[in-house]
This record gives structure tokens, C-alpha cells and sequence, in this order.
């Protein structure tokens, strides 16, 4: 028998990059939910490099923000069937971590932009010229229709343009999913050890 | 028990970083150091070790009752009268303990015996239970250690499960003290196999922590800094200290769950050497240990002397058989002191450094079971807070 642990896994410890977010005011600003980039352009709201840009930032973001789970039946659980693949970032002992997948995007809307000059792609974190951080979106299991942050923030029923406050929509490290089976099961113990 | 030259990983140290082991170097000199390993045999693991701990653990266990309810044993042990009520609460109530790791001096042959107790704030815990663990998985990948080496180290799966079956207020609140970086990484690794096993975990430093009191200034509760009380709390910071400081007469008043309860200031304390010598006499795996006092020989060789509270080797005298005095120095002079046999660590040689090495041993205990080492070398027999940490394997 193995004398040692079978995983040694860290959910909160795992690094994530310091997301640069624009300051946070309270005003509704105009933001965009699509699926992908074509969809994106089609629109015309923004820039086709501007949409491919936006739609790369999400993607970035979107392994480190997306909630993590230690196996893939509760992933599916939440986010359905064959929604769910392995996390970039494994844990150390090759138990992989799984993490739904992204079923959209959300990037602040550049008004008034007319296309002109609009070839400078955003950087990753917050999109160019708002206060919007772009970032990846999911659908749950129990609602298909709405898109959701990897906090669990519903954002739009459907794609297209929305208004919201910015400090509503921050990404957030992906912490490892709580449910209520520990705490059941921990509820009818009274005490460790004996 | 071997130990074995080994090279270094490419890029621990960044790796190290992003995970948040961030005290892996102190002041410029190395503290995770895995130019080397120990080597141990499945038996010297489970008879030497892991039983005797599991033995000594219940030994200690045994006495705890009788010490609440002994006047002598809890002044011997210096407990504040006005904790006395509160700590034999704290066992009566059944209040549960998460681990402990026992200091232990063995070379591979015979009996190891025990130094001392860590039972209240126990660190090096992030670096045995995961970064040790990480260091031989890589290693085996990298095929510089065969697919057959294992390590005696449960300490991940035993406290993560621990935290799932305690039955912990929510939230649960971690405390440390705010600029100590290597206890801040062992309580955020603590929250984090805790969150990992379902626990609602939020961080306070110590300073932040609050008092709140009714109009009377009864019924004082701890509370966060939103005012939200704090029903349970990790602390890694020692009872002793708490029940000395302006918050101490909140700790009787205030219902929080502590982890590790109050019973523990019996356990963490030098003064349980000599009452376990007293109880369990030639023990062997215990070394003969009494309370320093006025009556005491003079301090001769072939004894050690240690504060009855004291960390990481400070405050400690030695004289070896041969009559060589060492002292390590620290801030825990005032206290009372208890004396226990010399038991010299084993010597190795540190190939890297050219140098001689002694290692000392800590077996981790939680719950009630035993769950795995950690090796701490030092250039002198004296482990200190500076001694570096080394991994170590089992293989036949």
C-alpha cells in the first residue's frame, strides 16, 4: 500500500494573472455577449480585428477563471454532458482538473468607433477604451438560455449588446466548486479522530 | 536510513514561487534543499516510525484528562489559573484536534526517541505534505528515481479529509500573524485543502481580529473586521502567547471553536517530557527528562536544557557526553526550564557542502494517526528555524 497521499493538489495557492481592471465606477457602461468572433463582426458593433481580439482575451482568461473541479462528473453535473475538459493546468500528481467550457464572451462595446481606426487588437484583461473586463462565459446545466461569468453571474439571456457595471462582471480566480454533500456529511459528524 | 546526493530539479525555485512556497530561501540561504535525500526501508518506516508515533501519540492522549484535573501538573506546566477551567472544558467537551508533529531523533537503528512535542502550531507543513510530495512525483517522471520509490507522507489526504469530517462552524476563519511569511504559507496551504473539502475558509490576520462586548462589556465575541463573529478559528499562533495578551480574557468568554483547542497548551508545552518519564519510565522510545529546580544538580554533561516554551531550538543548552557546550540563543530566557538525557542526532556527510550534516526527524500526526515525515538538517546538533528541509523516499 502507498504510503503517500494519492493527490496533493492546491486549488487557491495555483497562480493566476493580476488582472488589470480600469476603475471600477458604478455607471452602466455598453458591453457585447457572443458566441464567437463571426458572429461578433456581423453585428458591426465593434471591429472584426477588434471582435478576434476580444475573443482571444476571453479565451486567454478562461482557463484560470473557470471554475475547477477534481473530477469530471461534477463538472458535467453543473454544466451538462460533454460540456466539460480538462484544465491547462493540471494538478502536480497528473489528476487532472476539469473546468466547463467556454460558451461565450463578453467585451465592452466601443461606441462610436465607426470602424475607423480600429486596428489596434485589445490587450487581455479589460477591452480597449472600457471598463468592461473581457472575459470567457458559460451556460449551467439548469438554464441553457442564459450566459453566466465563471462566478456564476448571469450577464444576458441571449447574444448582443447589454448594459452593466463593470465592478458586477470582475474575473476572479476559479476556486474548486463547494457542495452540499460535505457539508451534509460533515453536519452529521461531531467529532474527528476516536 | 541512507543519505543519498541527488541533483536538483531545473527551475524548482520558480516553480516553488508559483505556488506560493515563498520562504523556500530565508536571507539568502537555502532552506528547501534537495541537493540530497534520505532513503528509508518499508520497515524502518512502519516499525520505527510510524508505530511509535502512533504509540507516543496515545500515550500523550492518555494523560491529557488526568492533567485538567491535576492542580500540580497544570502549575508544573505553568497554565495561568484562570485558564485551568477553560482548558478542562476544552477535553471534556470533546473539543477535536487537527495535527501535531512529534520531533524525534533516530539513525536508522533501534528505537527513535522523542525530543518533543509541536501540538499547538506545528509548521513545515506545506513543504513535507505537498512540495516534498511534488519533488518525488517529479522526480520519478524525470526517471531520476525509480517508478518503485515511494515516500511515508499521507498529510495531504489525512487533513483534507479531516476537514471534511470535522464539524467546523461556517464561515471558517484562518488566522496568522500578518507579515510572517512562512506561516502565512502554511495557513494558506491549511485553507486551502480545506476549501478543497468543502469548508467556507476566509483569512484574518491575527491583528485584525476584533472584540465585540455588550453595553455591560459582557459576553465578549471575537469578530472579523465586517463585525461578523467568528464562530471558528485556525490559529496558528500559541496558546501560551493568547492567554497572555489583552484579548485573553475574551478567549473564556467568547463560544469560538479553536483549532487547536485549548487542551493542546498542555501537549505543546516542554513540561510534558518530564511527566511522560514519569508515567511511562524507560519508555523506549522516550529519554529521561525532569523540571529543572531549585534542588537540581548542577547542569553536567550528557543533558539538555529547553525552556518549558520555546521554538525551533531557541533557548536551548547542551552538553554532550564528551562535555562539548552548545547553546542556541533566542527570546524565551524568562521561563522555567526542564532538562532531558543528550541523545545525539545522526551525523551525516553533505557532499555538496563538503561538510558534516545532523538530521532530525518530525512525524506528523492528525487526528489520531500517524501521516508522515519531514527532515530538517543543521551544521551543529542544535535544529534550529534556519536548518534546511530535505525530501527523503522509501525503497527497498
Amino acid at each position: 500500500m502507498m504510503k503517500r497521499s494519492k493527490k496533493a493538489a492546491l486549488v487557491l495557492m495555483v497562480p493566476v494573472a493580476t488582472l488589470l481592471l480600469a476603475g471600477c465606477g458604478e455607471e452602466r457602461e455598453q458591453a457585447m455577449v457572443f458566441t464567437d468572433p463571426s458572429e461578433c463582426s456581423a453585428a458591426a458593433l465593434n471591429s472584426a480585428a477588434q471582435c478576434e481580439a476580444d475573443y482571444a482575451a476571453a479565451q486567454a482568461l478562461h482557463p484560470q477563471v473557470a471554475p475547477k473541479y477534481l473530477n469530471k462528473q461534477e463538472c458535467e453535473v453543473d454544466f451538462g454532458a460533454g460540456n466539460c475538459e480538462t484544465a491547462p493546468q493540471q494538478t502536480t500528481s497528473g489528476g487532472s482538473v476539469f473546468m466547463p467550457m467556454m460558451m461565450g464572451y463578453l467585451a465592452g462595446q466601443m461606441m462610436n468607433r465607426g470602424g475607423a481606426n480600429l486596428q489596434q487588437p485589445a490587450a487581455a484583461g479589460a477591452g480597449a477604451g472600457t471598463n468592461v473586463p473581457t472575459q470567457p462565459l458559460y451556460k449551467s446545466r439548469d438554464d441553457r438560455a442564459t450566459f453566466r461569468t465563471a462566478t456564476n453571474t448571469p450577464v444576458a439571456g441571449g447574444i448582443g449588446p447589454i448594459s452593466l457595471k463593470p465592478s458586477q462582471v470582475k474575473p476572479q480566480v476559479g476556486q474548486v466548486v463547494r457542495r452540499g454533500g460535505f457539508g451534509a456529511q460533515a453536519a452529521s459528524r461531531n467529532s474527528f479522530g476516536g | 536510513m541512507k543519505r543519498i546526493s541527488v541533483a536538483e530539479r531545473a527551475n524548482w525555485r520558480a516553480y516553488a514561487e508559483e505556488v506560493g512556497f515563498n520562504f523556500h530561501t530565508f536571507d539568502g540561504e537555502p532552506y528547501w534543499d534537495e541537493t540530497a535525500y534520505y532513503q528509508f526501508t518499508l520497515q524502518q518506516i512502519e516499525n520505527d516510525l510510524e508505530a511509535p508515533t502512533e504509540e507516543l501519540h496515545q500515550m500523550v492522549m492518555d494523560m491529557v484528562g488526568d492533567i485538567t484535573r491535576s492542580e500540580e501538573m497544570l502549575t508544573l506546566l505553568n497554565i495561568p489559573r484562570d485558564y485551568w477551567s477553560y482548558v478542562w472544558n476544552s477535553w471534556n467537551k470533546g473539543e477535536p484536534h487537527l495535527y501535531g508533529r512529534m520531533d524525534l531523533v533516530y539513525n536508522g537503528f533501534g528505537p527513535a526517541k522523542l525530543l518533543e512535542l509541536n501540538y499547538d502550531t506545528p509548521t513545515s507543513l506545506f513543504e513535507t505534505g505537498f512540495f516534498q510530495w511534488v519533488w518525488l512525483e517529479d522526480q520519478i517522471k524525470n526517471g531520476v528515481l525509480p517508478e518503485g520509490a515511494d515516500q511515508f507522507n499521507s498529510l495531504h489526504d489525512k487533513i483534507e479529509q479531516a476537514f471534511a469530517h470535522l464539524s467546523l462552524p461556517q464561515p471558517f476563519y484562518f488566522t496568522s500573524v500578518r507579515d510572517n511569511i512562512e506561516d502565512r504559507g502554511t495557513v494558506n496551504y491549511l485553507m486551502d485543502m480545506a476549501a478543497q473539502a468543502g469548508v467556507d475558509v476566509r483569512y484574518i490576520p491575527l491583528e485584525d481580529i476584533g472584540v465585540i462586548a455588550d453595553k455591560n462589556g459582557d459576553n465578549e465575541q471575537f469578530v472579523d473586521l465586517d463585525d461578523q463573529p467568528i464562530k471558528g478559528l485556525f490559529k496558528l499562533y500559541p496558546w501560551e502567547f493568547m492567554v497572555q495578551e489583552d484579548f485573553a480574557r475574551a478567549i473564556t468568554a467568547a463560544n469560538t471553536q479553536m483549532i487547536e483547542p485549548a487542551w493542546k497548551m498542555l501537549l505543546s508545552n516542554k513540561g510534558i517530557l518530564p511527566l511522560l518519564w514519569a508515567r511511562y519510565p524507560n519508555h523506549p522510545n522516550l529519554l529521561p527528562a525532569f523540571f529543572e529546580t531549585a534542588s537540581s544538580e548542577p547542569f553536567g554533561a550528557g543533558w539538555v536544557r529547553k525552556p518549558l516554551f520555546s521554538r525551533e531550538g531557541a533557548n536551548v543548552d547542551l552538553i554532550t557526553a564528551n562535555g562539548e557546550k552548545m547553546s542556541a540563543a533566542g527570546p524565551y530566557s524568562d521561563g522555567r526550564y526542564i532538562r532531558q538525557a543528550f541523545h545525539a542526532l545522526p551525523k551525516y556527510r553533505d557532499e555538496y557542502r563538503n561538510a558534516d550534516t545532523y538530521a532530525m526527524l518530525g512525524s506528523w500526526v492528525v487526528g489520531d494517526s500517524a501521516a508522515g515525515i519531514c527532515i530538517r538538517e543543521d551544521a551543529t546538533l542544535i535544529t534550529k528555524d534556519s536548518s534546511r528541509f530535505l525530501p527523503h523516499i522509501i525503497l527497498d
